[in-house]
């Protein structure tokens, strides 16, 4: 019973090719051309489109080591109050939406994915992901703890700075001093300076080790200069901000700087 | 009596506390637990402890996967409370089901977990009550007390003001019996608005209960630490004795007569290979023809995991290919089982100790225990995802692992970074702190070498051989001396020659051998040295853990300071013995938590290398 069928299904297969192939030949050549014409030109258009719209992400990170304050501003940027507190994080936040203090503006807002990444050490693995649709990285340093954490804040800096993606694309960095609200925080130059210095020692002894596996890709600066903010390839530029009173105004900027309205 | 209670998303806001038990938790225990705990992969445990100054906590957790909450329950050590896993569960329940991730605030939790809580308390009650039924002296009171207890909690739930009662059934104490449900009387906390009379028949109460009731599982643990101790104090009698006078005498092993002379360097010439072969006769019969009286138990490889090979056969292919397909809703422990041993077998043929595989298994359960499986996924594929992602959050340094950055920082500082090399016999350690000191020359850095094991014959020739070849200076001070006095005068030496680095070499000893881990914890606490390096070699199997576990202990326990130095870094040596058994690194990472510095893999001095947590993790889950 079933080979019949077979057989049956078979021929009716064939009928419907013939059919087709006798349909194809009575069009006239120049208008099946033309078709295929327009086809593969749609196609085309719709590549291009995504690659343009591609170059063009809203994704901001926000980074940092663990305890310096990115899901207060997370929470901040998005509903303009960090409620009852936060803990450290074990997997990133995520969210696409408009700025908080931008909802009472007029007109049409384009709204921002912003991803708050943990900065726990041994969750580093996770900011790899996100890098590659970063338009803008932004860096959040503990400004009233910052002497006990300067090297392990710069060396996470230094890894970032060194990445493939970053330094191919020139993602733009901004290092933001967080909890400038402490009377204890230190100024952003101070920081700035501080890292730099560090960032030069690390330069120094990262690039000789040449029989590890090598994981910084690149390296940072001019050798046999000081290093500076102003060599790396990327745009970095330093900025305060508070986020358990809510100023937060420059890292604002920052955003609708790089992720246009 | 709960301090706080709190519910958390995974990526970090708390969505709700008990604004009732408004108490401050003094430090910072939640972040301490995500850190130490969570994050480490030991969220198969049951407990975490906490300490600060000036608080003791204890904190249990339940997670719901689904929808990424933490549930979190703290409170004081010395209260044994009984119903919070209960309450834990349940608040589990109800909150998932008014939780919305668009919804930021939960006030209105507050009233159901008022009843939650008194449910659970009355629970914990009831068990107790049947748990405590014959006690002929407490009956009279007993009852008084229960019938006062349940009228003044009958009160509190039809009014709204159950403060005070909620708090009754607080204590689960197991020592008191029934009658101190009031938990009020007990330790700090004062009940609020108690009545005294109940207070005073609490406290006469307490008394006669005391004496009277006892837990038979501390009776056990004392009876058991009261042998081990006569056990040690005899050990250590043996040993002892002959280090008890003035005069250093030579250590002995097992009192067999002590050799006369046990130093055969020659002082005067260099080339000590000469002289060594005229004396080897004399030291009488060697070990290998005496009895053998310690045997060492590493090195067995895993033969249980073979044995216990799960059958997930046919009937198991196609029940899962029609749940990848249609997306189960929710697994539970019995769905992660089979997969989860699966995985577990396969760890332990690659080397891993069993008992941790045991508890990394527990945790990869816990993590996933109430999740959604993604359509088109199995269960296997999931629990191999999740199972991969906590070994590479486990081998992953906590810290930097950066040596040359850290000697350029001593040497700003203008003192000589040290680094002390301990390990059992036989692993490798001066073969690797000469590779060590190579590749730190390599990098334009100043070495010197200390001689610190003067007990081995041939030890400090060793390394003289080798700085020699590497052309550079060695403090030695022969054989029979102090370690710890040789390992000063080393340091003291190197910051007076200007060297960047004392790379200190120790004898080799067992975990078990107390008076040895106790000269190991003098030197370190006498020298305090920069990096503390436990050398332990890939052959090793289930022994690692014991290892490991004995060293941290052994050095916490017997240092005299307040703040012990404990095992730094691990150096992975004979890696090239083993092909695809990588387990002891994971062993070995997940027991101290201290990072893989270096890899050895050969025994030129050219064969160390960084360890690589990509390729060792795809080893392990092959």
């Amino acid at each position: 019973m079933d080979k019949v069928k077979v057989e049956e299904l078979k021929i009716q297969l064939q009928q419907l090719l013939n059919e087709a192939q006798e349909f194809f030949r009575k069009i006239p050549p120049p208008q099946l051309y033309a078709a295929i014409g327009v086809v593969l030109f749609t196609v085309l258009l719709f590549l291009i489109i995504r690659l343009f719209k591609r170059r063009s992400s809203n994704t901001i990170l926000l980074t940092g080591l663990s305890g310096s304050g990115k899901t207060v501003l997370f929470y901040q940027l998005r509903d303009g109050s960090s409620h009852q507190g936060t803990v450290t994080s074990m997997e990133p936040n995520e969210g696409t939406f408009v700025l908080h203090s931008e909802t009472s503006k007029k007109g049409k807002m384009k709204p921002v994915h912003i991803v708050d990444v943990p900065g726990h050490s041994r969750l580093r693995a996770k900011l790899d992901k996100f890098l590659s649709q970063a338009a803008g990285i932004v860096f959040v340093v503990d400004a009233v703890e910052f002497l006990p954490n300067v090297r392990a804040a710069s060396e996470y800096l230094y890894d970032i700075l060194t990445k493939a993606s970053v330094v191919k694309k020139k993602i733009p960095l901004l290092i933001l001093c967080n909890k400038v609200d402490k009377v204890t925080a230190h100024t952003k130059d101070f920081i700035r300076r501080q890292l730099e210095k560090e960032i030069d020692k690390l330069r120094a002894s990262r690039t000789s080790l040449s029989s590890a596996d090598i994981t910084n890709e690149y390296s940072l600066g001019v050798p046999g200069e000081a290093f500076a903010f102003s060599q790396c390839q990327n745009k970095v530029t330093v900025a305060e901000a508070s986020g358990l009173t809510n100023d937060i105004s420059q890292l604002e900027q920052f955003i609708r700087e790089y992720v246009k309205a | 009596m709960l301090e706080q209670l709190l519910i958390f998303t995974r990526g970090g806001l708390i969505l709700w506390t008990c604004k009732e038990l408004g108490n401050a938790l003094r430090g910072s225990p939640i972040d301490t637990l995500i850190r130490s705990c969570l994050l480490e992969e030991r969220s198969g445990a049951a407990s975490y402890n906490y300490d600060a100054p000036g608080a003791a906590y204890t904190l249990k957790w339940t997670f719901h996967n689904e929808l990424g909450l933490v549930f979190v329950a703290v409170y004081q050590r010395i209260l044994h409370l009984l119903y919070v896993d209960d309450l834990l569960s349940m608040v589990k329940q109800e909150f998932s089901e008014i939780y919305d991730p668009k919804r930021i605030l939960y006030n209105d939790f507050d009233d159901i977990f008022q009843q939650l809580k008194k449910e659970a308390e009355a629970r914990a009650e009831e068990m107790k009550k049947s748990k405590q039924v014959g006690k002929p002296v407490n009956d009279n009171l007993g009852r008084k007390q229960g019938q006062v207890q349940s009228g003044s909690r009958d009160g509190g739930n039809k009014k709204k003001g159950g403060d005070d009662s909620g708090k009754d059934g607080g204590d689960g104490n197991k020592f008191k019996g029934r009658t101190l449900e009031n938990g009020n009387v007990n330790n700090n906390h004062v009940g609020k608005g108690d009545a005294p009379s109940k207070v005073n028949i609490n406290g006469k109460e307490k008394g006669a209960s005391d004496t009277r009731a006892f837990d038979v599982n501390k009776l056990q643990k004392l009876r058991s630490k009261g042998g081990k101790e006569t056990k040690t104090v005899v050990d250590k009698g043996s040993k002892e004795e002959p280090k008890k006078k003035i005069t250093k005498k030579n250590r002995v092993w097992d009192d067999k007569p002590s050799e006369s002379k046990l130093d055969f360097t020659d002082p005067v010439s260099e080339n000590g290979e000469q002289n060594i072969s005229v004396v080897a006769t004399d030291q009488g019969d060697s070990m290998m023809d005496k009895e053998e009286i310690i045997s060492s138990d590493s090195e067995t490889e895993e033969d249980e995991g073979k044995g216990n090979k799960v059958d997930t056969g046919k009937k198991g292919w196609f029940s899962s290919m029609f749940q990848s397909i249609a997306g189960k809703a929710n697994l539970d422990k019995s769905d992660l089982e089979p997969a989860l041993k699966a995985l577990k077998d396969r760890l332990m043929t690659k080397n891993v100790a069993e008992e941790i595989a045991e508890k990394l298994c527990e945790s990869v359960a816990a993590s996933l225990d109430g999740k959604r499986l993604a359509s088109f996924t199995r269960i296997s594929s999931t629990v191999q995802a999740a199972m991969e992602e906590a070994l590479v959050r486990i081998l992953t340094p906590r810290r930097s692992i950066d040596i040359l950055r850290d000697v350029h920082t001593a040497k700003e500082q203008g003192k000589p970074y040290v680094v002390v090399f301990v390990g059992v016999n036989g692993v490798g350690k001066s073969t690797n702190l000469a590779k060590v000191a190579y590749w730190l020359l390599q990098h334009k850095i100043n070495v010197m070498m200390a001689a610190c094991d003067t007990f081995r014959s041939g030890a400090v020739e060793q390394l003289r051989t080798h700085a020699r070849r590497l052309q550079i200076p060695i403090f030695e001070k022969g054989y029979e001396k102090d370690p710890a006095i040789v390992a000063k005068e080393a340091i003291q030496e190197a910051s007076r020659n200007g060297s960047d680095v004392v790379l200190v070499d120790t004898a080799g000893r067992m975990q078990d051998n107390e008076p040895l881990m106790r000269a190991l914890s003098k030197l370190i606490y006498v020298n305090n040295p920069d990096l503390v390096l436990f050398v332990g070699e890939a052959l090793v199997g289930n022994d690692a853990v014991d290892q490991l576990s004995k060293f941290n202990q052994k050095l916490g326990d017997l240092s005299p300071s307040a703040n012990p130095r404990l095992i730094d870094g691990i150096l992975l040596t004979k890696f090239d013995t083993i092909d695809d058994k990588v387990g002891a690194a994971l062993s070995m990472v997940y027991i101290s938590g201290a990072p893989v510095m270096f890899v050895g893999c050969g025994q030129s001095y050219t064969d160390l290398k960084k360890l690589n947590v990509k390729s060792i993790v795809k080893t392990l889950l092959k």
